[in-house]
């Protein structure tokens, strides 16, 4: 009896830190599905340089890839660890609503349809679009509303067909919207001489620009007609899932913020007398702990992706084809609209 | 009560009842699962979305579908645009596929390797890449916008289309098209009456020449009449392409090609061997009876290979509309590209837009297979 009654309470002792963990943590079945397989499933776009790209290799790239990239970092510790889904236009909805993938992050808008009737969540913006046009240098077309009479390519089911039909219909001009399946296919036509102009985000021309055959002879709209702010999107439910990949997000700008960057960042755990940058890379507190992942979790975002900064440069900045400015896409303290709330 | 169990018809019903019931609970539960489990992951369900406004501009259109009119309306607008291309290609399909088997059945070595090459090569190529084969022919065939081929100046043809003129009003054309149907029925009793007066008297009437005026001079020129006095929408160029008219675009052309040269491949083969299967004798016999070669293959041969080729035909057929969905790859706006693809992302309403379509396929499908089944009964043999 006492036996019995000794291997009772030992079993109990050695339950009681499990139990006190489980209580802490809300259930996330999204966290526990990704360190049981070993990797983030995420949804990308089927092709779209500097966003989500897949080069002759099988690698991706791309601003929206890194996103993933910093996930895998902050819940596995492996940016590595990551298994893309390209996703069409319209497959991504279905996709994500149906458990195939963790997260899309994929240059997608965050209307308010989408998020009120989808069952999904945008969990913050890491590109702010705005839609433009790409036309043929000798049209003479120089602005959104010099097309009128003109034939539009576009992929059908994105903002643009709607914000395209939106801004003419108000201004009274007449255009013809031709809608296809994907991207490609749009900006196919449109090369093929059946449409006047090609539209979408002005970040996703400057990558798709080299998709068309004599790159010289187009001209990018500088004028935009939309705000498209883009960002990870999560399927409602699942919290704890939701505020990692939110604060993965914000802690890579925060990073930027705080002058800390994949080069610097060992450094800066070791010897920064910054609160902030200490519990931001786990030095001190335990916010890895609160979401259910290790104290380190932004640190190895930081070490193995770098920070939002590093990562824009990258992949559509100066440091890549693209050549984008950062523009809206800075830190609000240098003139853009990057801002995040503190990690406390 | 044996008696009763044991009873075949007995039997029969409660089977047929049992069947039913599991199929109409199994659909039941479907239905009750995937709206419970959307109820729970926050999305939105139900039909009513049908009744929003669309908001979709569309680049072809037979209906009077505009971006404010309801996302019910742009369905049906997909729906006519699917019919329409579906049956204008099943038609050229058929005539061509006729063509192309008969070519291959014949002595000439060269028109039949001709139609032989043809039908091998088409059937091996996968229906996609045909239909993108053509779209992107199409548009590189032809000029840009201001440099149109223009024909009587009324008409232009560019890579934007072929923009045709409009009648502004229809009055006239009602007229005149009812001047024809009055004229060509006048024709039709005057042969009546010709028939009666030489059986009876045995004179002659000049019929062909009175045929050519009434049948085909009248409505010529009551049809030119229309024209001229109709008020016409004709296409201008201004800035960037032609406004006014209709434009058939070329997605529309470049779809009816390649679906059209695509079924004919297949439609030849069934036309050969549906001729091969009338027994030589059947040949043999109708030319000792005398009968020119048009006249064996038309009274003799076709009427019995039309039996073994209705059935397949049917099947190419249906082909045809499915595959009329491919329209979405090159931007035609048929029942796929506006549904689920504008329409299931305005809304994301996936699994009733996916239903709606799938059943609109189907109401489509079974149509057409029930036309040609009554078409098969008509050709099939009359047997006791």
């Amino acid at each position: 009896m006492f036996i019995r009654g000794a291997v009772l309470g030992a079993a109990v002792m050695g339950l009681l830190p499990a139990v006190a963990l489980a209580q802490q943590l809300a259930p996330s079945p999204t966290l526990d599905a990704i360190k049981a397989r070993g990797h983030v499933e995420c949804g990308v776009h089927l092709g779209l340089p500097g966003f989500s790209f897949a080069n002759d290799k099988g690698e991706w790239s791309g601003i929206d890839v890194d996103f993933c990239r910093a996930v895998a970092a902050a819940v596995l510790g492996d940016a590595g660890k990551v298994k893309y889904t390209p996703t069409s236009v319209q497959q991504r909805w279905p996709v994500l609503q149906s458990g195939q993938v963790d997260l899309l992050s994929r240059n997608t808008t965050i209307t308010f349809s989408r998020n009120a009737s989808l069952g999904v969540n945008f969990q913050g913006i890491n590109f702010y679009e705005g839609q433009t046009f790409v036309v043929r240098a000798k049209s003479g077309a120089k602005e959104p509303k010099d097309l009128d009479g003109a034939a539009i390519c576009v992929a059908a089911g994105s903002t643009e067909e709607k914000t395209a039909a939106d801004w003419y219909a108000e201004r009274k001009l007449k255009v013809t919207i031709v809608n296809f399946q994907k991207n490609d296919d749009a900006i196919a036509a449109y090369d093929a001489g059946r449409c006047d102009a090609y539209t979408a985000g002005l970040g996703a021309l400057a990558g798709q620009r080299i998709k068309l055959k004599q790159t010289g002879e187009h001209v990018i709209m500088t004028e935009t007609i939309s705000n498209d702010p883009q960002g990870p999107v999560t399927r409602q439910g699942d919290e704890r899932w939701q505020a990692v990949v939110r604060w993965t997000l914000n802690g890579m700008i925060a990073a930027e913020a705080l002058g800390v960057n994949s080069r610097n960042v060992d450094e800066m755990k070791a010897k920064s007398a910054n609160a902030e940058v200490r519990r931001l890379l786990g030095v001190e507190g335990n916010f890895g702990q609160l979401l259910g992942l290790s104290d380190d979790w932004i640190y190895q975002v930081v070490k193995q992706v770098g920070n939002y900064g590093e990562s824009y440069e990258r992949t559509v900045g100066m440091g890549s084809p693209l050549k984008l400015a950062r523009g809206k896409n800075e830190l609000w303290t240098k003139g853009g609209l990057l801002y995040t709330p503190p990690f406390q | 009560m044996s008696a009763f169990v044991y009873n075949r018809r007995v039997r029969d019903a409660f089977w047929q009842v049992a069947v039913w019931a599991a199929v109409v609970g199994l659909i039941a539960y479907f239905v009750r699962n995937a709206s419970e489990n959307m109820a729970k992951a926050g999305i939105a369900s139900g039909f009513d979305f049908l009744g929003r406004t669309s908001g979709i501009e569309l680049p072809f259109l037979l209906t009077r579908y505009t971006p404010q009119s309801s996302i019910l309306d742009l369905l049906w607008a997909g729906v006519v645009n699917t019919m329409t291309v579906a049956f204008i290609a099943i038609v050229a399909a058929t005539l061509l596929g006729f063509a192309l088997g008969i070519a291959r059945l014949s002595r000439n070595w060269l028109l039949s390797s001709l139609a032989g090459g043809y039908v091998e090569v088409v059937r091996n190529i996968p229906v996609l890449f045909f239909v993108l084969f053509w779209y992107f022919a199409v548009i590189a065939a032809l000029p840009g916008p201001r440099e149109a081929i223009g024909i009587f100046a009324v008409a232009f043809l560019s890579n934007r289309g072929l923009t045709v003129p409009t009648p502004l009003a229809t009055g006239a054309f009602a007229a005149a098209a009812l001047a024809s149907a009055i004229s060509i029925a006048a024709q039709f009793v005057l042969a009546a009456w010709v028939r009666h007066r030489r059986n009876r008297t045995g004179r002659g009437f000049p019929l062909w020449t009175s045929g050519a005026v009434l049948i085909a001079g009248v409505p010529l020129v009551a049809f030119a009449a229309a024209i001229a006095a109709t008020p016409w929408d004709t296409p201008v160029l201004r800035g960037f392409n032609y406004r006014g008219g209709f434009v058939l675009i070329p997605e529309f052309v470049a779809l009816v090609a390649a679906l059209a040269t695509y079924a004919a491949a297949f439609i030849a083969e069934i036309v050969r061997g549906g001729i091969l299967a009338v027994p030589k004798g059947q040949l043999e016999a109708a030319r000792a009876l005398g009968l020119g070669p048009g006249q064996v293959l038309r009274l003799v041969v076709i009427p019995q290979a039309l039996r073994v080729m209705v059935p397949p035909l049917t099947s190419q057929y249906l082909n045809v509309l499915k595959n009329s969905s491919l329209g979405a790859a090159i931007g035609f706006p048929e029942l796929m590209n506006v549904f689920v693809g504008s329409a299931l992302n305005i809304t994301g309403q996936a699994v009733e837009i996916i239903a709606i379509t799938l059943a609109i396929y189907l109401v489509i499908g079974l149509a057409v297979s029930a036309l040609m089944n009554w078409y098969n009964a008509k050709v099939a043999l009359v047997t006791q």
